[in-house]
């Protein structure tokens, strides 16, 4: 298992040269560095005197390759340097949206996880029963409808007739919990309805089996059968498709986080696209392949961990 | 037994936090700020930099504003003319006019200049901050003046006026190049165009190689504040948005991005008193103040991206004003009418006007749409004659605007209100129209000559379901002319480099003011400022320019005046501008707001306002009074619909397929 982690860690420098590579040619094919310029400067049409500065300061001016080697040495590194924009440092930024991101994320995963859980074992318990038919068109329903309709409703629902609770802010802390119950709540209704239908599938594909078969043919009663035997083994795809989750746990939501006033990093590349920040689009775009990454070689190892029929070589 | 036991701590737990959570406040600010007169705000967008001498946003300029102040300032009860006068400066400025030379390589150019003379006010002090010894503000002088109009002229800095002053402050230039040389040691030279005085610390003056009264304008906005050199040398980049030093009303106590901003009372200003006068039509409630001593508060400024959130805050109570724009206009108009349940609870709405327009413009370089021919103004005027302003107005604004005649908006000297322009008379029957375009050789929008229908390529933005609306809205009336229109829609930064490369041939833009002036607005159209300056229909008139570079020298008055007039007919006849809207921006104000007045022109309208926090408080709590009936119904049909569900999983829980023999061992 050793040697095949770090074979995927070895793997995973070409990955991350080829992705910024790609982002550098697609950033660059589109704008010209005076048009970053442009768009970063602050001035309404600024002279080209200041735009000149402005793309040697940045470094801009430089041959492409010179300019990717210097990107990827930071990169690399993990030193994502100063924003073009704001000149702040991107690392700093990083790590004030980390935490409202992840707490936001994490919390409404969990909450969203073990309520989609919960449901799927209840319907493929009770497989075709009318309680089954009306989970699984709910499910439908709440994945059908876009998820501002809830966020909208919601804190319409919250905000103006039951007035409970927040409807948007941030506090860090224990307190500040009662910021995160809609947006939890907006991620739960939004959210479940795919992990009931998902779970459930696995759950009946497991009741299938032939060990299931020979448990009730031994009597067992049908809650064990269910609890000991069949949950155990649906709990193998569960993991793959949580840990690959991850890399978003910190990356951020950017619908909740905007609706909601939480400070993460959800909004934080979609911005520095528009505004032309390549300094932030190649970190984030870094960031987000590294951890990526790492949620892959995490699920395979969960794999081979949970199922002893698979070994990792 | 064992295992429903085990079910109630937990079921118990999730009661207790349900109930911990219906009875909590739904009130997102801190309970002890709620009573002490802090004042919530929000912005729409982060900040982006505070730096006085590069900031440029309106987002940053409510922020920058309040703790960077300027020489003068707007009085904020006047509004549409608007009005500067004194704000850390002790007089007004004093205009004295010089003759001098300019060294070229051509020899000597002789020019008549003007010198203004300023004097700060004796008691200004910086904030304490620890860029100070011992961490002291120290007094501000007319050398941070200087520090910071330097800065203005240092190509790092990226001052947003540069071409404003570059030509008209005498050795701008030549100190500029200075900074390639010296670096940063360039500050410690002097610099042509602006003079202190040792006998008068407080004393400085800005000598200019022509006449320039917009300089009151630049004088009143924060990139001439005083800079304190020592921040700008102790935080670097840091000095752009988490430290800012300044001698204003207010300091920045807390930046949380993408969260909120937080100011506090610079305890070393002793400045600011409510204006004494005003102008017509300001409420009596705005004047109850009038010629006091501001009483100072903490000002919280949220940031929330979505106006649906916003909307909600303010509507609860949480917000103690908001403004209307395009993303909102649609909601917060009909939610504030007379009659709708937010006027029944006090709160008002008012319209501020700020000097804007919108526009569509040609590009006279284009071999179809451009050019002087009278056949080609002929072409541009038909195509103007077939859009409708008010429905432009309704569809964008929501109707918070006027149909605009002219590039110089309301509230501005040169301002016309009786002129009619005769290409923006829209007639639904686009009889006048159909003639011109005709007579341009294109009868029903089919070339006479080649028989092909005329193509419009229409450039524009689309980031919103507006802008979206507003393309659609044109295509369909140019349409109507018989001329085939096709949108070229593209994100916001692919039209602007359009824009300035000058690859569009019919397009649609705004412009705000940077100050209230008809030069302003009036340079769109001169030759000098073609893409990728702010002339973008790169219209070129000698006749019209003669008269901007007279305009641009006069003094407000009649005879500046007259000279706008011969500037509109002119332009109005090439007709390289359509002119669409002259805009409102209205401000919401909850009824315990105190001093309500819009006057969207000044940036640091915080320093103004005040709430009365007892009403707040009272009012918040009869908003927001919790409902529990909906949340008992809503659990009674849960418990009630899981009733059958625990049926028949009692039923089939200990079901199995045959009793087990020796019961279960796996």
């Amino acid at each position: 298992m050793i040697r095949y982690i770090i074979r995927r860690l070895l793997y995973m420098i070409p990955t991350l040269i080829g992705v910024s590579l790609l982002t550098f040619l697609l950033f660059f094919g589109i704008f010209s560095p005076e048009t970053v310029a442009r768009r970063n400067l602050s001035a309404k049409t600024p002279t080209q005197e200041q735009i000149t500065t402005w793309i040697k300061e940045h470094g801009y001016d430089k041959p492409p390759v010179e300019q990717f080697k210097r990107h990827m040495d930071s990169l690399l590194r993990m030193n994502f340097g100063k924003s073009d924009k704001t000149k702040e440092v991107i690392w700093d930024r990083i790590h004030e949206g980390a935490l409202p991101s992840f707490e936001l994320a994490s919390l409404s995963f969990l909450v969203t996880l073990g309520f989609g859980l919960f449901l799927a074992v209840v319907a493929a318990y009770l497989r075709g029963s009318y309680i089954d038919s009306v989970t699984m068109a709910l499910a439908v329903v709440f994945m059908s409808i876009p998820i501002v309709v809830y966020v909208v409703g919601l804190q319409f629902l919250f905000g103006k007739i039951l007035k409970y609770g927040p409807i948007a802010g941030y506090e860090p802390g224990i307190w500040g919990l009662r910021f995160m119950v809609l947006p939890v709540l907006v991620g739960l209704v939004s959210g479940a309805g795919y992990y009931v239908r998902l779970y459930r599938t696995f759950l009946l594909d497991e009741t299938g089996q032939d060990y299931v078969r020979t448990a009730r043919a031994k009597g067992v009663a049908e809650n064990a059968v269910l609890f000991k035997h069949v949950l155990k083994n649906a709990m193998i795809p569960v993991v793959t498709t949580t840990v690959s989750a991850i890399p978003t746990l910190i990356l951020g939501n950017l619908v909740l986080e905007s609706f909601f006033g939480i400070p993460g990093l959800g909004s934080y590349l979609v911005n520095a696209i528009s505004a032309q920040d390549f300094a932030v689009v190649r970190a984030m775009v870094y960031l987000g392949t590294l951890l990526y990454i790492f949620g892959l070689i995490l699920t395979d190892v969960l794999y081979a961990a949970l199922d002893p029929r698979v070994r990792l070589q | 037994m064992n295992r429903t036991g085990s079910l109630r701590p937990r079921i118990l737990f999730i009661v207790t936090l349900g109930l911990g959570l219906v009875g909590c406040s739904n009130n997102p600010n801190p309970p002890e700020w709620n009573e002490d007169g802090t004042w919530y705000g929000a912005l729409a967008a982060d900040l982006t930099n505070l730096d006085p001498n590069v900031s440029y946003t309106a987002t940053d300029g409510v922020i920058s504003d309040l703790i960077y102040p300027s020489y003068l300032h707007f009085n904020y009860l006047k509004a549409a003319p608007w009005s500067v006068e004194p704000n850390i400066g002790l007089t007004e400025p004093v205009r004295v006019p010089f003759k001098g030379v300019t060294h070229t390589d051509k020899g000597d150019i002789p020019f008549e200049g003007e010198r203004w003379d300023f004097e700060l006010r004796h008691d200004l002090m910086f904030q304490d901050d620890p860029c100070f010894p011992v961490g002291k503000g120290r007094p501000v002088t007319a050398k941070d003046m200087e520090y910071s109009f330097k800065r203005d002229d240092n190509p790092k800095v990226e001052f947003p006026l540069e071409g404003n002053l570059s030509d008209k402050v005498l050795g701008w230039k030549e100190y500029r190049k200075g900074f390639e040389k010296n670096g940063n040691a360039n500050y410690d030279q002097p610099f042509e165009g602006f003079k202190t005085y040792p006998e008068n610390p407080y004393k400085f003056s800005i000598l200019c190689n022509q006449k320039y009264p917009q300089l009151k304008y630049i004088m009143a906005m924060h990139f001439t504040t005083p800079v304190p050199r020592e921040a700008v040398e102790k935080y670097g980049d840091g000095f752009k948005l988490f430290h800012p030093v300044g001698c204003g009303p207010y300091k920045l106590q807390e930046y949380s991005p993408r969260d909120k901003i937080v100011l506090v009372p610079n305890e070393n200003c002793t400045m600011a008193t409510y204006p004494g006068t005003w102008g017509p039509g300001v409420p009596e409630e705005a004047r109850q103040d009038a010629g006091k001593k501001l009483s100072r508060h903490r000002i919280v400024v949220k940031i929330i991206v979505e106006p649906v959130t916003s909307y909600s805050l303010f509507n609860q109570g949480y917000l103690d004003t908001t403004s209307v724009g395009t993303t909102n206009s649609h909601f917060m108009l009909p939610a504030t009418k007379p009659g709708s349940d937010m006027t029944k609870r006090g709160i008002t709405i008012q319209y501020g006007a700020y000097p804007s327009i919108d526009y569509c413009g040609f590009n006279m370089e284009d071999n179809v749409f451009g050019g002087y021919k009278l056949e080609k103004k002929q072409l541009r005027q038909a195509i103007a004659l077939s859009i409708d302003s008010k429905a432009y107005i309704e569809t964008v604004y929501h109707g918070m605007g006027n149909p605009s005649e002219f590039i110089i908006p309301p509230g501005l000297a040169g301002y016309d209100k009786g002129y009619q322009n005769p290409y923006r008379q829209y007639d639904p029957s686009l009889k006048k129209a159909k003639e011109l375009l005709t007579e341009a050789g294109y009868p029903n929008g089919v070339s006479k000559k080649t028989g092909e229908r005329l193509v419009l390529n229409f450039d524009t933005y689309v980031e919103s379901p507006i802008d979206r609306a507003r393309s659609r809205l044109m295509t369909k009336q140019i349409s109507a002319l018989g001329i085939q229109v096709v949108t070229r829609d593209t994100t916001y930064p692919t039209f602007v480099d359009k824009t300035n490369h000058k690859k569009i041939q019919f397009f649609y833009w705004g412009w705000v003011a940077d100050y209230p002036d008809a030069e302003n607005f009036c340079m769109l159209m001169f030759s000098q400022n073609v893409s990728p300056g702010p002339n973008n229909t790169v219209y070129n008139n000698p006749a019209y320019d003669k008269l901007f570079l007279q305009m641009q020298a006069m003094d407000d008055g009649p005879q500046r005046n007259e000279i706008v007039k011969k500037m509109r007919d002119l332009s109005v006849e090439d007709c390289p501008i359509i002119y669409l809207s002259e805009n409102q921006f209205p401000t919401v104000f909850q009824p315990w707001v105190k001093n309500k007045f819009a006057n969207p022109i000044l940036n640091d309208v915080l320093e103004y306002r005040a709430v009365d926090s007892k009403r707040r408080q009272a009012l918040q709590n009869e908003w927001n009074a919790p409902s529990y009936g909906l949340l008992i119904a809503t659990l009674v049909i849960v418990v009630v619909g899981a009733i059958p569900a625990f049926q028949t999983v009692q039923r089939r829980r200990g079901r199995t397929v045959r009793k087990p023999a020796g019961g279960e061992k796996d």
